[in-house]
């Protein structure tokens, strides 16, 4: 192989002038959203053809501007490794230079977003430890080129830098072999077993952030006139009506809600594929923006499975990592879904040996109830609050729905709370209505215990304990004071005795 | 030799066995004192607002019952103040730190040595008049994992300072 020169500085490829054009446009884009939709919008209600050729011109204008800019900041984008070291020239009025030693080097992700996919480039950024967010990205270089780069910044075992040992370890991180790969069936069959509900809220969230962006612009059309008609479809009519009504309601929103996961999960996890290396895993996935993404086994902090009654009885599962000293947000990227219970547990076992063997369920005290009912009890409060103030009282009829939700919500959760602690791991089992939770951690990864308790849990002799690991914190949620006080002696024992390090 | 012995749980150290040390009595004065900056400040808004801004038509009532609640407001964060302040103790065994704290929600957290990432010292233009410090420690765990133990006479959260750094570097 003709490995590309890295010991000089080196521009990305010429095709990253577009990339860089795309990504500056749709920079700012996204900041001026509101302003470019409410100008356009006052543009086109009195628009005329001179106008419109001032217009024309004037985006032209900012184009070419967008585009020079990008020019420059290619041509001023040179990185190269010399001595153990990255090397990353960037700026153009104000230039910066980021050296990073090859051992602070954390982790390299692969990327690919559409743009860079049509036009066959890839996005390469470098993490190091110590960083909480990623600050280097070279964002188009052609595959091969990133691929023997991204092996020469992880290969940082081998600082002598010695010709032969490196070109050993290039030899060995090749050596991957297909883990797991995601079939288009498992695929669909997750998409359509999520969590409607939340995709419904996020869809929501989602509609109210755009309404409130867009409040002047919309000017004529009000959320108020469509709830006004709402009510007064309902005062009208008669009850039958008014529950067919409301169940149309829902249906549709349903049915938005199940495309919306449907088509999110396909995109996001699509050829979902995981490989192993000598260092851990790799995940690689995603249509639109495809990502590869590589798992570090001494770096794992918390590992979750989780699984809802759907796709339980479809037999899926799906891996949540958390890993120490990651980018928040390439940490939601550390998943693999459309596992089968066996793939699942043998994935788990990799990690963390016999840790399935040693569970032994501990409930947490009924008390637990007590809180999940006064959780629930707030939102029908509010539900009925709101109904209050409605000049209809039908609207009392959705506490039958709510009533139902809530016994079965504090039920449910009660029934899928467990904790278990060994010798080595400790075990958390969570979940709701639909969604199953096991968290799972390695003791000597925890960084600090919290006893927990408020003046009404004293009065019982109730607490909880918090954990803290490196990336995320478990919680084992209202169990006796004593046991409580033991599990934080046992858990400080355990690290303060065998020190081993937690990364 | 590779030993893994069952352990005896009982025979654990036990936090609850040692005993916590409150910190400076000076630190009251700073919390009462922040406190009625708080309620003084409120209260200077709230006046200046109906003096100036609020017409005629507010009514008396109103005001009266704003600046009454706000006043029992006061004197119950005042009571506060002193139960938060009993609630605000830290301890040293040989490998670990504890500091707990919280009236309504106690808490008490222990980072192991073995895990603290630094030791950094702070100090409050108040806590300077009064001789005091507030020692963080930085642990690499989330949010919530990191200590500040703050109203530690100076020369104590140095003197602790320095225990911690000397543990740090031993064991690197």
């Amino acid at each position: 192989m003709s490995s590309p020169n890295f010991s000089i500085p080196t521009r990305q490829s010429a095709k990253g002038i577009i990339v860089l054009f795309g990504f500056q446009l749709y920079k700012l884009v996204k900041q001026q959203m509101a302003i470019i939709f409410v100008s356009l919008y006052l543009f086109i209600r009195k628009a005329d053809s001179e106008k419109i050729v001032w217009l024309g011109l004037g985006l032209l204008l900012l184009l070419l501007l967008v585009l020079i800019i990008s020019i420059l900041k290619y041509r001023n984008f040179k990185f190269h490794i010399i001595n153990d070291y990255f090397v990353l020239q960037q700026g153009v009025l104000k230039k910066e230079e980021t050296a990073i030693s090859k051992s602070k080097i954390q982790n390299v992700y692969i990327k690919q977003n559409l743009l860079q996919q049509i036009i066959d480039v890839v996005s390469l950024s470098v993490e190091s430890a110590g960083d909480k967010k990623t600050e280097i990205e070279i964002k188009a270089l052609d595959k091969p080129t990133a691929q023997a780069l991204k092996t020469l910044l992880i290969s940082n075992n081998t600082q002598e830098s010695n010709n032969k040992e490196s070109q050993e370890t290039l030899e060995v991180l090749r050596e991957d072999k297909t883990f797991y790969q995601v079939s288009m069936k498992r695929l669909f069959l997750e998409g359509i077993s999520e969590n409607h509900l939340k995709s419904l809220v996020f869809i929501f969230a989602f509609f109210f952030g755009l309404y409130g962006n867009f409040k002047d612009a919309l000017g004529d059309v009000k959320l108020a006139d469509l709830e006004a008609s709402y009510f007064q479809y309902s005062e009208k009519s008669q009850m039958m009506q008014f529950v067919i009504f409301n169940f149309a309601i829902i249906t549709v929103l349903l049915l938005v809600a199940f495309a919306f996961s449907l088509v999110k999960t396909v995109l996001i996890n699509f050829d979902l594929k995981v490989t192993e290396n000598n260092k851990g895993l790799e995940i690689s996935k995603g249509l639109l923006n495809k990502v590869s993404l590589g798992l570090v086994t001494s770096r794992i902090q918390t590992i979750t499975l989780s699984t809802n009654r759907f796709k339980k009885a479809l037999g899926l599962y799906q891996m949540f990592f958390t890993q120490a000293m990651v980018d928040a947000k390439q940490l939601k990227n550390f998943s693999i879904i459309g596992l089968s219970k066996s793939e699942s547990k043998n994935l788990i076992e990799k990690f963390y040996a016999n840790i399935l063997e040693g569970i032994t369920k501990h409930k947490p005290e009924v008390y637990f109830k007590r809180i999940k009912a006064l959780q629930v009890l707030v939102l029908i409060m509010g539900v009925n609050g709101l109904i209050v103030f409605n000049s209809s009282y039908l609207y009392f009829l959705w506490n039958i729905p709510l009533i139902v939700f809530a016994v079965l919500v504090v039920r449910q959760s009660y029934k899928k709370a467990y904790y278990s602690i060994d010798e080595n791991y400790i075990v958390i089992g969570s979940g709701g209505l639909i969604e199953v939770n096991t968290d799972m951690a390695e003791l000597h990864k925890l960084q600090g215990v919290q006893f927990k308790q408020n003046i009404f849990q004293k009065y019982r002799g109730i607490a909880s304990v918090k954990i803290y690991t490196a990336s995320k914190a478990l919680t084992i949620p209202f169990i006796k004071e004593n046991d409580a006080k033991t599990i934080v002696d046992f858990l400080l024992f355990k690290v303060e005795s065998e020190d081993r390090h937690w990364m | 030799m590779f030993t893994n012995n069952q352990i005896a749980l009982e025979n654990l150290p036990r936090i609850e066995n040692l005993e916590l040390l409150g910190i400076a009595s000076k630190y009251k004065t700073i919390l009462v004192v922040n406190r009625i900056v708080g309620f003084v400040g409120f209260l200077i808004i709230f006046l200046i607002l109906d003096t100036f801004v609020v017409d005629e038509s507010f009514p008396v009532t109103v005001f009266w019952t704003i600046t009454v609640a706000w006043c029992l407001v006061f004197v119950l964060s005042l009571v506060f103040a002193d139960l938060s302040f009993k609630s605000r103790q830290y301890g040293l065994r040989d490998k670990d730190i504890t500091y707990s704290k919280g009236v309504l929600v106690h808490s008490v957290t222990t980072l192991p040595f073995n895990r603290i990432q630094h030791v950094e010292i702070s100090r409050t233009f108040l806590a300077r008049k009064f001789g005091l410090a507030t020692l963080h420690l930085y642990s690499a765990g989330q949010n919530g994992s990191d200590l500040s133990i703050k109203g530690l006479p100076f020369e104590v959260a140095q003197s602790l300072k320095t225990f911690l750094t000397n543990k740090l570097n031993e064991q690197s």
